[in-house]
């Protein structure tokens, strides 16, 4: 088991009771995301979809990775590493 | 509410008077005070992802957000929100801006005509309803 950082973007506070930053033990990014769900309601509706991948409008950073260039969920994650998620910001007029 | 220092705004007019008439992008960084209050204290441009439609959109580089935020960590400031431009369009949020959006930010959208700026708001999303409401955009104390 590793434990890895997991920063928390300001809209995703008020499900972590206003933390930054949480650190979670697992092997994985999606055991990391999915333990994180269970400990805060309402983050996986948030980051998730169905628990199998990660939402569209959601990036999420093992380091400077973005895991859509490695194994998405199933990228292996290695103790001390930082998980960040980050909304996906977009728009125009 | 979102107070901006009015050297800080000129740059970001700046920025999106450059950009014009393409749609520009960056992160306002600051605080957020316990009444939900935004302090702007400095900002940093991103990249507008968007190629084939940069005159009425963009998507903003996640790099630049995730340097940003690296760039902040372990200081008191933040990622509080968005500035982006509308060339040629007023600074009201549009259905794109609203689907795309996050609570707890702030979205500045300012209007650039003909490559001048002509007006600038900020938006806040209610999650619930979906819908972006005007907040008050106060620069050296005086609302805009």
């Amino acid at each position: 088991m590793s434990t890895v950082t997991v920063k928390i973007p300001t809209p995703l506070r008020p499900i972590t009771a206003g933390q930054t930053e949480v650190k979670i033990e697992g092997n994985t990014v999606g055991e990391i995301l999915r333990k994180l769900d269970s400990q805060y309601k309402g983050f996986g509706e948030r980051v998730l979809d169905d628990g199998k991948s990660v939402k569209r409008f959601i990036n999420v950073f093992i380091n400077e990775d973005n895991i859509r260039d490695k194994k998405d969920l199933d990228t292996e994650v290695k103790n001390g590493d930082t998980l960040s998620i980050l909304p996906s910001i977009a728009g125009g007029n | 509410m979102i107070k901006i220092p009015a050297p800080l705004l000129r740059e970001i007019y700046d920025h999106t008077e450059a950009s014009y008439p393409n749609e520009c992008c960056g992160l306002l960084i600051g605080t957020i005070d316990k009444d939900k209050n935004h302090t702007v204290h400095t900002f940093r441009k991103c990249k507008n992802l968007n190629q084939e439609r940069a005159r009425d959109r963009y998507d903003m580089d996640p790099l630049d957000m995730l340097r940003a935020e690296r760039e902040f960590e372990n200081s008191p400031w933040d990622i509080i929100g968005i500035y982006h431009s509308h060339p040629d369009h007023p600074s009201r949020a549009s259905q794109t801006d609203t689907d795309r959006a996050w609570p707890d930010y702030s979205y500045v959208i300012v209007s650039v005509q003909k490559g001048v700026v002509a007006s600038a708001q900020s938006w806040v999303l209610n999650d619930t309803e979906k819908r972006f409401y005007e907040e008050p955009l106060l620069t050296e104390g005086e609302s805009k």
